[in-house]
């Protein structure tokens, strides 16, 4: 279940390799799911519908990086292997990239500006994200 | 001095120009240069401080190897461009000691500059953009090799994930980051009327018009 361009950033030191594990992956597949409901809770502030699908987001691409055998603990990493873990499109995680950008200048200098176009199309390449994950099926057994 | 001449060719001289420019069957830049002409020069003449590795080059110009190759020699056989070596690396820059380099960054930052190359990129969807602004350090030519592009889009129909697929090509050209922010047209009035610091400090500041005209679609508001 190896895949060469994230056995290079294994190589790199961007990427650890750790078999997966079936109650983690499920774990993080339930929480990002869980958020990604609450996130289209129109009833919310657009900042934190924005928090709750980027941390949906997270977890469900954590899972996917999981699933491959890999761990990361920068967040940009786990978003940047979606291309390889589910075949994200480039324009989509490019959401993801400003979505974490947005997320850290929030985060680090208290400048939380969120727009309707970045939490909208945050939810649906979270979606996207969400279905992909699902369709990997159980983990592969080593 | 080439900023300089950017700085006033693109904001201002360059609308009018690009009105003319609907009616013409070929564009001035077509009318003068080759494609990989084009990409080359504009790399070159639209960064003057900058020096490229030729594979760079070939890159980001997204042109054949041999084809780029052969403008890089011309060029610096007729002293408009330079080449040093690093390592074993050849390096291209501008050659600002040539006479004719402020009319050529003049030319580039008019016909082959980033807002021509951003314009282009979004001109599929120009029927759905009711307002596209370039700001930031690239809109103020403070902008370094490294900085991004930041435009304002104002839209009802686009996402941003087409806004970012529109502009893929843009951004191989230009060899930087395109960062879109998108607003609904209901949005960018919601936050003009309770003067939103990121919307005040960009519309005050210096920025580049690619489609629409910022102060009739705020008076029209």
């Amino acid at each position: 279940m190896t895949s060469s361009p994230l056995d290079n950033l294994v190589r790199i030191g961007q990427l650890k390799l750790e078999p997966p594990a079936q109650a983690e992956f499920d774990g993080l597949v339930r929480s990002g799911q869980i958020r990604l409901t609450d996130a289209g809770n129109l009833s919310l502030s657009l900042e934190s519908r924005f928090d709750l699908a980027y941390n949906a987001a997270h977890a469900l691409s954590l899972a996917a990086l999981r699933w491959h055998g890999y761990r990361s603990e920068s967040r940009y990493h786990v978003f940047q292997c979606l291309v390889h873990t589910l075949g994200l499109k480039a324009a989509q995680w490019r959401v993801l990239d400003q979505a974490h950008r947005k997320r850290n200048l929030a985060e680090y200098e208290g400048d939380l500006d969120v727009d309707e176009a970045l939490v909208e199309a945050l939810l649906r390449v979270t979606q996207t994200v969400a279905a992909s994950v699902v369709a990997l099926g159980p983990v592969p057994i080593a | 001095m080439g900023n300089k001449t950017n700085k006033r060719t693109i904001s201002n001289v360059r609308r009018p120009a690009a009105s003319a420019a609907a009616h013409a069957r070929i564009s001035v830049a077509d009318a003068l240069f080759t494609t990989t002409q084009q990409r080359v020069l504009a790399l070159l003449f639209g960064q003057p401080q900058r020096s490229f590795f030729t594979q760079q080059l070939i890159e980001l110009a997204d042109g054949g190897r041999g084809a780029v190759q052969r403008e890089l020699e011309r060029l610096q056989q007729s002293g408009l461009i330079v080449q040093s070596t690093l390592g074993n690396q050849k390096h291209y820059q501008a050659n600002s000691s040539s006479p004719v380099f402020a009319e050529l960054c003049g030319i580039v930052g008019k016909l082959l500059g980033p807002a021509d190359i951003l314009r282009d990129a979004l001109g599929s969807m120009a029927n759905k953009v009711q307002l596209a602004l370039l700001y930031g350090s690239t809109a103020t030519h403070r902008d370094t090799a490294r900085s991004d592009f930041d435009l304002l889009l104002i839209s009802d129909d686009l996402t941003l994930e087409e806004i970012y697929e529109a502009l893929t090509p843009a951004e191989k050209r230009l060899g930087r980051p395109i960062n879109p922010t998108l607003y609904t047209g209901g949005e960018f009035r919601k936050r003009l009327e309770r003067r939103n610091p990121f919307l005040v400090k960009l519309l005050a500041g210096e920025t580049i018009p690619l489609m629409g005209n910022k102060d009739d679609f705020i008076a029209a508001g």
